[in-house]
């Protein structure tokens, strides 16, 4: 009774979302030229701009780069400090998972906005809110290998007087190792993703190029620059993968 | 077994006292509880002495892995005390604690090495205690500790192994590491629990006697739980059986014993 119920609630909420967003077969219909128009004038892309548009996506990259980097080496030990039994306190354990949380539920761009508005326009923005949607993500995942590692080895070390530190850095962190060094790539991909949306609100990268032409529907060069991006962040899921499958044994 | 060898067991200890030197391991009164479980150990009381090798024995589930831990405090004990190479262990900080912990070798039934470093570095490793983190990695070690590391693998016959990674051991091979892991510690005494258990019956002959001999050699005091009658008679002087939490026989190895340490193994 109780199951017929949750599936009659579930699939009155799917119904109103639908009329809620204002779903409609016709308006979509009614768009498809406006697509096509958009689409049109997207060819031939421009390459006017090439110089400066390849320019802003290395720093796109380089936002992607230093933000991950910076991000994984504190997520260490946000991690240690949030994992179960490496914790050195309940209240840090909870204080931690508490941040780490925090930084992973507020979207990226919400963290852009807020360092574009603290420490101004450009780069340096981006790559701080990078640096915490990476803590965010890494912190989670680096915490839940750590706590997966096995317990043999960490026993055998502590029997033998090693203090906490070592058995983490002895025990802990070779066996975690593989998985989060594939965290890693992973989140080296969703940070190139996301520097190309960051610079949207302003915070540096290729997204600032691309809202300059959208807004002046200088939609070639548009089609320059997502194409660039689309480029870029194939490279990098490839690269990623590539190095992924490697590690991992 | 009847009471009056029952009785003769336990009269024995204090009149062979004298000619056993210095006791190295006392527990009195020890109890252990997990958690609503039923009591694993009720009230032990254990005596090792310096040099001596002690085989204890019981059925699956007696205690006997708890007991070991609690010698050291891997598992904290509900009551009882524990006295390990002239230290009360129960009072002691955390960083004495530690010192206490690395002058006793423990090997386990499962090797516990790190699989994904190599044979050196958790050799290595054996130092933590006293070196700290210059222990780390059999790279950055200091070479001091490298060439320790290196004769601690030959003594167990695994020096050209050194670079091997642990994950690519045999069982038997493993075995030797740890306990070239426990040599590394520089021990006054080795614990093992059920050291050859996870091995087939010749490496574990094997890797049970390269284990008694060393201990014999370097005249470390050994104590070590067995699920094989043979081991405990062949590599141990005493044999202390565990039954429903109580110590229920305590007598030098002899091939006579047999018949009543039958009841210990299942
Ligand atoms: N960490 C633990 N938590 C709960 N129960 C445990 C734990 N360790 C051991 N036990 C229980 O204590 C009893 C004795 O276990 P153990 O000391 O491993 O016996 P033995 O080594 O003689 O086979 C078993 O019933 C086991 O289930
Ligand atoms: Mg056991």
């Amino acid at each position: 009774m109780l199951a017929f119920l949750l599936w009659v609630a579930a699939l009155a909420l799917v119904v109103s979302s639908f009329n809620g967003v204002g779903f409609s077969a016709a308006e979509f219909v009614k768009g498809l030229p406006q697509m096509g128009r958009f689409a049109a004038g997207l060819f031939p892309p421009s390459l006017d701009r090439i110089e400066p548009v390849l320019w802003s996506l290395l720093e796109t990259f380089q936002m992607a780069i230093a933000g991950t980097v910076i991000g994984v080496i504190l997520s260490v030990p946000f991690a240690i400090l949030s994992a179960r039994r490496l914790s050195p306190h309940p209240v840090v354990q909870w204080l931690a998972r508490a941040l780490v949380s925090l930084f992973r539920t507020v979207p990226d761009l919400i963290w852009a906005l807020f360092f574009v508005v603290t420490v101004g326009l450009g780069p340096f923005a981006g790559t701080l809110a990078l640096i915490v949607d990476t803590v965010g993500f890494c912190g989670r995942f680096f915490a839940e290998a750590m706590e997966e590692a096995d317990r043999g080895p960490q026993e055998a070390l502590s029997a033998l007087g090693a203090r906490k530190g070592a058995i983490i850095a002895c025990a802990v962190l070779p066996a975690a190792l593989p998985s989060m060094i594939a965290t890693s790539l992973f989140s080296l991909e969703k940070a190139t993703r996301s520097s190309v949306v960051l610079g949207l609100v302003g915070a540096g990268g290729i997204g600032m190029e691309l809202e300059v032409a959208l807004t002046f529907f200088n939609y070639p060069e548009a089609a320059t620059i997502i194409l660039a991006i689309f480029v870029l962040v194939l490279i990098v899921e490839q690269l990623s993968g590539m190095f992924r499958r490697r590690i991992i044994t | 077994m009847t009471t009056a060898t029952l009785a003769a067991d336990a009269a024995a200890p204090a009149a062979r006292k004298a000619d056993r030197g210095p006791v190295a391991i006392a527990a009195t009164g020890i109890a252990k509880r997990f958690g609503a479980g039923p009591a694993v150990l009720e009230d032990v009381d254990l005596t090792v002495h310096r040099g001596e090798a002690v085989a204890l024995i019981g059925a699956n589930g007696a205690g006997k892995s708890t007991l070991l831990r609690c010698l050291l405090r891997l598992v904290e004990p509900d009551a009882g005390e524990v006295l390990v190479l002239g230290e009360r262990i129960g009072a002691l900080s955390p960083r004495a604690l530690r010192r206490v912990r690395t002058r006793v070798g423990f090997v386990f039934q499962k090797h516990n090495l790190v699989p994904r470093l190599s044979v050196l570095s958790n050799v290595v490793h054996g130092a933590l205690g006293r070196a700290g983190l210059a222990a780390m990695h059999h790279a950055t070690a200091p070479a001091t500790l490298r060439a320790e590391a290196l004769a601690s693998l030959d003594r167990v016959g695994l020096a050209h192994l050194a670079r091997q990674r642990a994950d690519t051991l045999s069982g038997g091979q493993s075995q030797r590491v740890a306990i070239a892991r426990a040599l590394m510690q520089r021990p006054d005494a080795l614990f093992a629990d059920e050291p050859v258990a996870s091995l087939d019956p010749a490496a574990g002959e094997e890797v049970m006697t390269l284990f008694s001999g060393l201990a014999r050699e370097a005249g470390l005091t050994l104590l070590f739980t067995t699920h094989n009658m043979a081991h405990a008679l062949g590599h141990a002087d005493r044999v202390i059986g565990l039954r429903a939490g109580r110590i229920a026989i305590d007598a030098r190895a002899a091939p006579a014993l047999a018949p009543q340490l039958e009841r210990f193994f299942d």
